[in-house]
């Protein structure tokens, strides 16, 4: 009894000091960020890893986003997670029992300063989980030169939908339409209505479907409205930048719509959505890091993992990265950085993602949302382009997201 | 049993003319000559490299996908047994019969457009221009370039308002009485089968020709020879010379561009970076993919995809077995 005692204080006596002295310890952190992103990310972990020059990381691109997810999957099958990991909420929601909580390892005021909009997209059974990465946030992008002053509501919004909705040369068909959607490829702009409305798809429970009360319904009809005045595609509307005189798009996609923009001959203005009859949130979209508890990955490892994560929510770095990669900021503080604030001033333009940010949503982390978000782009886009009535689509989507409830 | 004489035979051949009690029975014919076990030994040795790539990349994830078809198969365990579940939903699910539908129409009209254009391409090559190497490569070119590469040229070449295809369109408005409109080829749920088929037959198009091409130029002159004597015209001798020698190219062309077009899928999710316009061009393989989780952010049924993987073995093993026999019949060997 009393050897083991011995050997057993012994050990842990021995495992302090292993702790102490910071055995090294290397991570894979897999990420999908191309050879334009690569450097300052590289950057950020390079300064990680001379704050911490015990742990050692391997930044492996893994190609696309597809390709990244391909591989996750892939190495859930085969159990050789990376430590760490750029991703989507619908890659982990399936697999959330391999996820190691980064949120029990940070210390309150880091929790708090995450952007509240992003908190529950990370939390997994009422624990912070994941944390947010990289995120874009939808904004109005307008032709400047057309519009002077973008619209701050739904009305002002239909008003000037309806009267930029022109036949320039007379010959009957449209040549400028007020306002584009995206129904097919993003569904998102839908439920950017639906939450400014005030609506949910569905309750917080996840036991019934929300979507066919009075918001969901003020949403789509208000979308049904909008449709004499919208080019409606599912190809990117950078590619037809001359047709439109305004619409909502991600902040990602800035660059393309700026040279679409100076393509056809105009402006391009950003600013914060217009409100809804409830409030002026937007749809926040992009991954997160998240660290594997797999039984490859060592305690060190996911240690070391978990102190990376942390480093990349400092403000500066979040900042860092935003300022470099024109993604956005996801923690608080960082907006009130001196470096970001100049940052805003040199580019005006973010001023309005910043501020749309702050009062962001994002997905929920029902295991079937992907084949919800199937339904939701299949419905809208036929209700956009009069397949069916909007409140016949609505009700359809309801129908179906029924049906995906049990999981 | 017809052999290559057309002759029947009486049953099976027995090796080295043995004529023995339980003759049938192949293990008997090892029994009785240790020489076969040598000579088929080594036949084996040859074969195997091929049968174990053929294993490992088709015949094991043929089986594969049988058996995951028939579970609930999520990223994780449990995956527990549904028996024919995945079927009946795939079956019971109208974007699957859409997706059927769509493949059907593209492949019905891919598949014959591009051979004749090939065979009429190849009969041009093989007519001896003046620059023929330049212009197998320039066939060969779009072949080779990269799918995604292609797709990104052609989705500015569909584009309604500044595409290069509207405008030549457009030019046709001068000569009287015509008038066409802009086509919405990526935003018209009514065009975007068309256009992916006009994307693939431009893209195809030169990898068959060089084929056909290489068939021609193989075919003796004496033949050419044979039929100019007889006083055949050019057109007649292309029609019973060229043609009929050309078969087995012809048949391997059409084989290979049955199956690859039953596969279409590169194509549509670079072209509409998505399904098209009301889903229009999805096609089995899009489904396919959706089901796996692999794109549209769409949450994985792998048993569902699997399904619909060995539906579509199931037809295109059909229709390729139909091609065998009805075709081969005339597939004439030099």
């Amino acid at each position: 009894m009393l050897r083991k005692l011995i050997v057993g204080l012994l050990g842990l006596l021995l495992g302090t000091v292993a702790l102490a002295a910071n055995e090294p310890v290397t991570i894979d952190f897999w990420h999908a960020m191309s050879s334009g992103h690569q450097p300052n990310l590289q950057k950020l972990v390079d300064d990680f890893m001379a704050e911490y020059p015990y742990i050692t990381v391997n930044l492996t691109y893994q190609g696309s986003y597809s390709a990244l997810q391909g591989k996750i999957n892939a190495a859930v099958a085969a159990g050789n997670l990376p430590t760490i990991a750029q991703v989507y909420e619908n890659w982990v929601t399936p697999i959330q029992s391999l996820l190691y909580p980064i949120g029990p390892h940070m210390t309150a005021e880091e929790i708090a300063d995450i952007i509240d909009g992003l908190v529950p997209s990370n939390t997994y059974n009422g624990v912070l989980t994941t944390v947010p990465f990289n995120k874009s946030i939808m904004v109005l992008y307008y032709n400047a030169d057309l519009i002077p002053n973008p619209p701050t509501t739904w009305g002002e919004f239909y008003d000037l939908a309806k009267a930029l909705t022109v036949d320039l040369d007379g010959d009957g068909r449209i040549d400028r339409y007020g306002t584009a959607l995206r129904p097919a490829a993003n569904p998102e702009q839908f439920l950017v209505f639906l939450n400014q409305a005030g609506g949910s798809i569905l309750n917080d429970d996840w036991t019934a479907v929300t979507l066919c009360e009075e918001p969901g319904i003020t949403a789509v009809e208000f979308c049904g409205r909008l449709i004499p005045y919208t080019f409606v595609t599912s190809e990117y509307i950078s590619d037809h930048m001359g047709k439109v005189a305004m619409f909502i798009d991600t902040s990602a996609g800035y660059n393309y719509n700026k040279t679409g923009a100076t393509n056809a001959g105009y402006t391009l203005g950003v600013a914060m959505l217009p409100a809804g009859p409830v409030n002026r949130s937007s749809m926040i979209q992009g991954t997160n890091l998240a660290v594997f508890n797999t039984p490859n990955q060592t305690q060190a490892q996911k240690d070391a993992a978990v102190l990376l994560a942390r480093f990349l929510l400092r403000p500066e770095n979040t900042a860092y990265w935003a300022m470099k990669s024109g993604y956005q900021p996801v923690t608080k503080s960082a907006y009130q950085l001196p470096a970001w604030k100049e940052f805003v001033a040199a580019n005006p333009y973010q001023q309005a993602m910043s501020d749309q940010m702050l009062v962001g949503f994002s997905q929920i982390l029902h295991p079937n949302y992907g084949d919800m978000r199937t339904v939701l782009s299949t419905k809208f886009d036929e209700i956009m382009r009069g397949a069916v009535s909007p409140l016949d689509g609505l009700r359809a989507m309801c129908e179906e997201i029924e049906a995906l409830l049990e999981y | 049993m017809v052999d290559r004489s057309g002759q029947k035979k009486p049953g099976p051949v027995l090796p080295f003319g043995q004529r023995v009690a339980g003759a049938l029975n192949p293990v008997n014919w090892y029994r009785k000559d240790p020489a076969l076990w040598r000579e088929s030994g080594t036949a084996y040795l040859y074969l195997l490299p091929a049968l174990i790539i053929l294993g490992i990349f088709v015949f094991y994830p043929f089986f594969s996908a049988f058996y995951i078809s028939l579970f609930k198969w999520g990223i994780l365990p449990p995956r527990p047994y549904v028996g024919f579940a995945n079927y009946s939903y795939i079956f019971n699910d109208k974007y699957f019969w859409r997706a059927l539908w769509h493949t059907f129409y593209y492949v019905i009209i891919t598949v014959p457009v591009t051979l004749f254009l090939a065979i009429l391409v190849a009969t041009l090559l093989n007519k001896g221009l003046r620059f023929l190497s330049f212009a197998r490569t320039s066939f060969f070119l779009s072949y080779i370039s990269p799918i995604v590469a292609i797709a990104m040229v052609w989705r500015w070449m569909y584009n309604a308002d500044y595409g290069l295809i509207n405008y030549l369109l457009s030019l046709l408005n001068k000569l009287p009485f015509v008038h066409i409109d802009p086509i919405a080829w990526l935003n018209d749920p009514r065009y975007s089968i068309p256009a992916l088929i006009i994307l693939s037959v431009w893209h195809y198009v030169g990898y068959h020709a060089i084929i056909l091409l290489a068939g021609m130029q193989n075919i003796e002159q004496q033949y050419y020879d044979a039929a100019k004597v007889d006083g055949a015209s050019g057109f007649q001798t292309w029609l019973h010379v060229t043609v009929p020698l050309l078969t087995p190219q012809l048949f391997f062309v059409l084989i290979m561009s049955l199956i690859g077009s039953f596969k279409v899928f590169t194509e549509v999710i670079t072209l509409f970076n998505g399904p098209g316009p009301l889903r229009s061009a999805e096609t089995i393989v899009y489904y396919i993919l959706r089901m796996s989780g692999r794109i549209d952010s769409a949450t994985m049924h792998l048993g569902r995809a699997a399904a619909g993987s060995v539906v579509l073995f199931g037809i295109i093993f059909v229709l390729t077995i139909f091609q065998m026999t009805v075709t081969q019949r005339r597939v004439h060997y030099q």
